[in-house]
């Protein structure tokens, strides 16, 4: 069966214009303000949206790529290494955190990089944003910002392409 | 017969009357679309102008029933080079003609609107008559002539009335709405209420409104009472706003900006207009003749997310507190590119953002 595309490419612009003027509208000024993009995805878009608001602002914020692997709880070894090296990692104590992720399924994910980044500092608040929120959440987490809310069943799979190593912008269901 | 368009500054125009066999008054401008003569004469932002096509043959499509603006057109006169007396119109029930001289509006045809325009270009708009005599008398009267300023009041409602959906409750604030705005909304099955410009917040914030859309409208918006400005200052904290034409100016005063007469007014959809957020580049019906003076934005209130790439005017506003924004040119494409009605889009899901932030 065919995919069934639920984001074309205007809309996924759209949608991560919208999250940039929320952004915004809830960081007055966008001081201390430093986004963490969630990897593989969750790093392009965060840099999308740094480009965003750089267009509006002329300020170029913060990004920061994390890897959450060592931090799942299904990995019963966790060694606490968020795949960065020095240089990439960022000072985030005492700033506001918007952390980027592509979808947003049962929470664990977030979980586990909340884990990380307080591994690395303390910052003074975490945000989240994503671009789709598919529902069936297994733990008490809610995004701030949503790109699209996408309600879907359990065992359907959500794919988000991204120009930047997918060729295309879009968000399928597959089946 | 030969009749004669007279400017303010003396200057004749010739050419053959059409429409209504009447004399008229109102202030001149000149539109460069292509197509959608018929929008453009009935949307009411033209309420007492008399509008030149730049657009050589105008009346080949007849007039039809889903393009009308506003029931009753508000223009004063219409001046083209060259009508086109048959429709195309497969319904043939209606032409330019006959339908201008229903409304009592007089047209002139035959008019050099190439030396016409050009010379408006240089002037800028200015009071104008159609008459059929160029004497010193006609000139006289021209003169004489105060065109009103009260153009929200000669075309927005006097009476709340609703235009029922089963989707989201919008409230519109009417300052002489156009029917593509109603269309829009429509088509995202809003539940929608219209209401005068003289309402108060009480009488918007009982209603319990999903969003609110502060409309497009006629003439200059600082002739409008101080209470419109206190009242879009109450709901822009309240529910997501959306301003459009008239209604982005109107948001534009309210949080502190001023606005300019522009050197060589918009009216047409001609101009690129870029999304600065995205850099994306896209063109879309406009009609202004002010716009929002650049330098007076409060950046602490207000950023600029839309300009017009030909002379750098601001064409969207976005507060840096609330879900509020307002674009300038007009997105409900009638006439016009389909491509700026993402703006409903971006409206909708705001308002599906805020609800759920808000139930």
């Amino acid at each position: 069966m065919a995919n069934k595309e639920v984001l074309d490419n205007a809309s996924l612009q759209r949608a991560l214009t919208r999250i940039t003027y929320e952004i915004i509208e809830r960081n007055k000024g966008g001081e201390d303000l430093v986004l963490v993009g969630i990897k593989t995805r969750g790093e392009f878009l965060a840099h999308r949206i740094a480009d965003r608001l750089e267009q509006l602002e002329g300020v170029r914020i913060p990004v920061m790529a994390i890897d959450i692997t060592n931090f799942r709880d299904d990995i019963p070894d966790h060694h606490d290494d968020l795949g960065l090296n020095q240089a990439e990692r960022l000072n985030i104590s005492e700033k506001n955190i918007v952390l980027i992720d592509d979808v947003l399924f049962t929470g664990r994910t977030i979980r586990a990089a909340l884990d990380a980044l307080i591994h690395i500092g303390r910052p003074k608040t975490i945000a989240l944003a994503v671009l789709v929120d598919r529902g069936h959440r297994e733990l008490p987490i809610r995004a701030d910002f949503v790109g699209k809310n996408i309600p879907t069943a359990q065992n359907e799979k959500i794919k988000v392409f991204v120009q930047e190593i997918d060729g295309k912008d879009a968000v399928e269901i597959v089946h | 017969m030969k009749r004669h368009l007279i400017l303010e500054d003396g200057t004749v125009f010739e050419g053959l009357g059409f429409g209504a066999h009447a004399t008229t008054f109102g202030e001149i401008i000149f539109h460069t679309a292509m197509t959608g003569y018929q929008e453009i004469i009935t949307d009411p932002i033209y309420d007492g102008q008399m509008i030149v096509f730049a657009m050589p043959v105008i009346g080949a499509a007849g007039i039809h029933a889903e393009a009308y603006e506003s029931v009753k057109p508000a223009i004063r006169g219409m001046i083209v080079h060259d009508l086109a007396e048959v429709s195309v119109n497969r319904q043939r029930r209606m032409n330019l003609d006959r339908f201008l001289k229903q409304h009592n509006i007089p047209g002139l045809y035959q008019v050099d609107t190439r030396k016409l325009i050009r010379h408006l270009r240089e002037t800028g708009p200015q009071k104008a008559t159609i008459v059929d005599f160029a004497d010193d008398h006609a000139v006289d009267q021209l003169v004489a002539t105060v065109l009103t300023n009260k153009q929200v009041q000669n075309t927005a409602t006097l009476k709340p009335y609703a235009n029922p959906g089963r989707g989201r409750h919008i409230v519109v604030i009417d300052f002489g709405l156009k029917h593509g705005i109603l269309r829009m909304l429509g088509d995202y099955d809003a539940n929608v209420s219209v209401l005068p410009y003289t309402t108060s917040v009480d009488e918007v914030l009982t209603l319990d409104p999903d969003g609110i859309i502060l409309s497009t409208g006629p003439g200059d918006p600082r002739s409008l009472p101080d209470s419109v400005l206190t009242l879009i200052r109450v709901l822009q904290t309240k529910a997501p706003l959306l301003g459009i034409g008239l209604g982005h100016e109107l948001f534009a005063l309210a949080n502190d900006a001023t606005l300019a007469p522009l050197s060589s007014e918009h009216h047409g959809m001609n101009h690129p207009i870029q999304e600065i957020i995205s850099r994306q580049i896209f063109f879309a019906m406009q009609g202004q003749g002010y716009a929002v003076d650049n330098d007076s934005i409060d950046r602490k209130k207000l950023f600029v997310t839309y300009r017009d790439l030909v002379d750098g005017a601001v064409q969207g506003l976005r507060h840096r507190e609330y879900p509020a924004f307002s674009v300038q040119f007009f997105p409900d494409a009638a006439p016009g590119p389909l491509e700026a009605t993402a703006v409903f889009a971006d409206f909708f899901e705001t308002v599906e953002d805020y609800v759920e932030h808000h139930s």
